[in-house]
């Protein structure tokens, strides 16, 4: 079984196809343990891994999940109680384990789902490849140690870790949408990745109304990801992006998703997808729906008070046309420890100066910014504003 | 999701002899550590105490109480959301003060009185 994973698949390494063929087999004998011998288990095995990579050929084409063509998997003795067929979302939601840190739930889905190398998850994260390694070890110590999905792989186990798994897949498209012009192709691909997983999700019979939520911001965003960068790779924001680059299937695609995760609750997903769609919607910057988009601030505000989510609900005060109550509110986090700390309120305050005409405090909030930030993008976009002033 | 208080404990006579731009410095760090938070948990709030402050008990006030002297005196909060307070704990020891040593995190869950189901008439 070794060697067939390994002829299968370059991307597992010895240690992992090891480690995946001692689970199996102690999972399996967990399995039978508990229900006895199943009458031929080589067979069940078998039929059982060909289903599902009948199944997995059928759904997706693109994705590949080489240990499902092999047919061997830790999660393959329960996949008769457990709701999901598709073997991609279970490997996701054995990677939500609650206890763990989000980041590390991150590395180990970017590993062990998405398939990457430690070296291309260190570079995206920022992480050096040793604390990489570190944050894996751990993670399998306390996934071995636990168990949890091969003793309860119910629907209400499954259930209980949505949240985290939405939270996992928010991050991996957050990951690959902050990129650097050309770079990193990669970064795309984890957009792409993130799209595919939450559109099982979707149509899975465990996703929900937040799981279409989350698509539908992941989709709107997506739209955009051919607009962002200008002639020079230079990173355009919503005011200076090209519209006719963004993608009208998209956002249409998006729009219908919004639409179904309407329900009795309202998600901050749902209000940041909302938010985001209503800037799709919108032809040119000026004619954006800011009044609604300031409602939905003032939602999102209501179920996580939060002063990031402040600043950008200041934001939108000021483009809709409500100046002194979004600079009360910007001046007011300025004096907060933190906030008072982070970059982008005092860009927020350069840029709301630089329009009013005040070319003094504009210069001095910009001057803050890049002192605050190291990221060479963001220097680079300050930087042009500078210009644009002078 | 849970809310809980992470309760920042450091050396504070160190604390208390650092130069201002050594302390805007450390916090620019905490400030991106928090923008992380903002990203994965939810970040709901959270500031630096000054070290400097009093000690009411029922007969006397003590100005620059027993908190300077203490090598864990409380330095500053910060409350957040998470699933669990295994992933709190696992959260805080992600700050970079706590793995360069130098600072330990109380991870506290706030007290919240379970909500019973609403009965309601109307249905949505």
């Amino acid at each position: 079984m070794l060697s067939a994973l390994l002829r299968f698949s370059s991307d597992i390494d010895l240690e992992s196809a090891e480690d995946i063929a001692q689970d199996t087999f102690s999972a399996a004998l967990v399995s039978w343990k508990k229900d006895g011998l199943p009458v031929n288990p080589e067979a069940w095995l078998f039929k059982v891994s060909r289903n599902r990579a009948l199944n997995k050929i059928k759904e997706t084409k693109r994705f590949s999940n080489k240990m499902t063509e092999v047919g061997v998997s830790p999660e393959d003795v329960v996949v008769h109680d457990t709701p999901l067929d598709d073997q991609q979302l279970i490997l996701l939601f054995a990677c939500a384990h609650p206890d763990l840190a989000p980041k590390v739930q991150v590395v180990i889905t970017l590993k062990y789902v998405v398939n990457l190398k430690v070296e291309a998850i260190a570079r995206i994260l920022g992480l050096t490849i040793d604390g990489i390694d570190k944050m894996l070890l751990r993670a399998r110590q306390k996934i071995r140690d636990e168990r949890i999905l091969f003793h309860e792989p119910s629907a209400a186990a499954l259930k209980s870790r949505i949240g985290s798994v939405h939270k996992i897949l928010y991050l991996i498209f957050n990951e690959g949408y902050k990129s650097s012009w050309g770079k990193e192709l990669i970064r795309e691909e984890l957009c792409e990745e993130a799209l595919i997983m939450t559109r099982a999700l979707c149509k899975s019979v465990i996703g929900n109304h937040e799981s279409k939520a989350l698509y539908a911001l992941m989709l709107f965003n997506a739209a955009r990801l051919k607009a962002r960068f200008g002639y020079n790779g230079e990173l355009l924001d919503l005011e200076e992006q090209d519209r006719t680059l963004w993608d009208r299937d998209l956002i249409q695609l998006a729009m219908a998703n919004l639409t179904a995760a309407r329900g009795s609750e309202i998600s901050s997903y749902y209000c940041e997808a909302a938010i985001a769609g209503l800037h799709c919607a919108a032809e040119r910057f000026g004619t954006t729906d800011w009044n609604t988009i300031i409602r939905i601030y003032k939602q999102l505000l209501g179920i996580q008070t939060n002063p990031f989510v402040e600043l950008n609900y200041a934001i939108a005060l000021y483009y809709g046309g409500y100046k002194r109550e979004a600079l009360g509110i910007l001046h007011e986090l300025e004096k907060q420890a933190f906030l008072g700390q982070y970059y982008l309120l005092h860009a927020s305050l350069g840029r709301i100066y630089a329009a009013e005409g005040n070319k003094d405090l504009a210069g001095r909030y910009f001057r803050n910014t890049l002192e605050l930030t190291n990221a060479p993008d963001e220097i680079a976009f300050v930087q042009r504003l500078i210009n644009k002033m002078e | 999701m849970q809310k809980f208080m992470l309760i920042i404990k450091e050396d504070l006579a160190e604390l208390q002899q650092v130069s201002d731009g050594e302390r805007q410095r450390r916090v620019r760090i905490m400030t991106a550590w928090v923008e992380s938070l903002q990203e994965s948990v939810n970040f709901l709030g959270g500031n630096p105490l000054q070290v400097t402050g009093r000690t009411v008990l029922k007969d006397r006030v003590i100005s620059d109480g027993p908190f300077v002297e203490a090598k864990e005196g409380i330095s500053g909060y910060i409350l957040v959301d998470a699933e669990n307070i295994e992933q709190a704990a696992a959260i805080a020891q992600g700050c970079p003060f706590v793995q360069e040593g130098g600072m330990a995190i109380e991870v506290r869950p706030i007290f919240t009185i379970v909500q019973t189901e609403r009965i309601t008439n109307n249905a949505p």
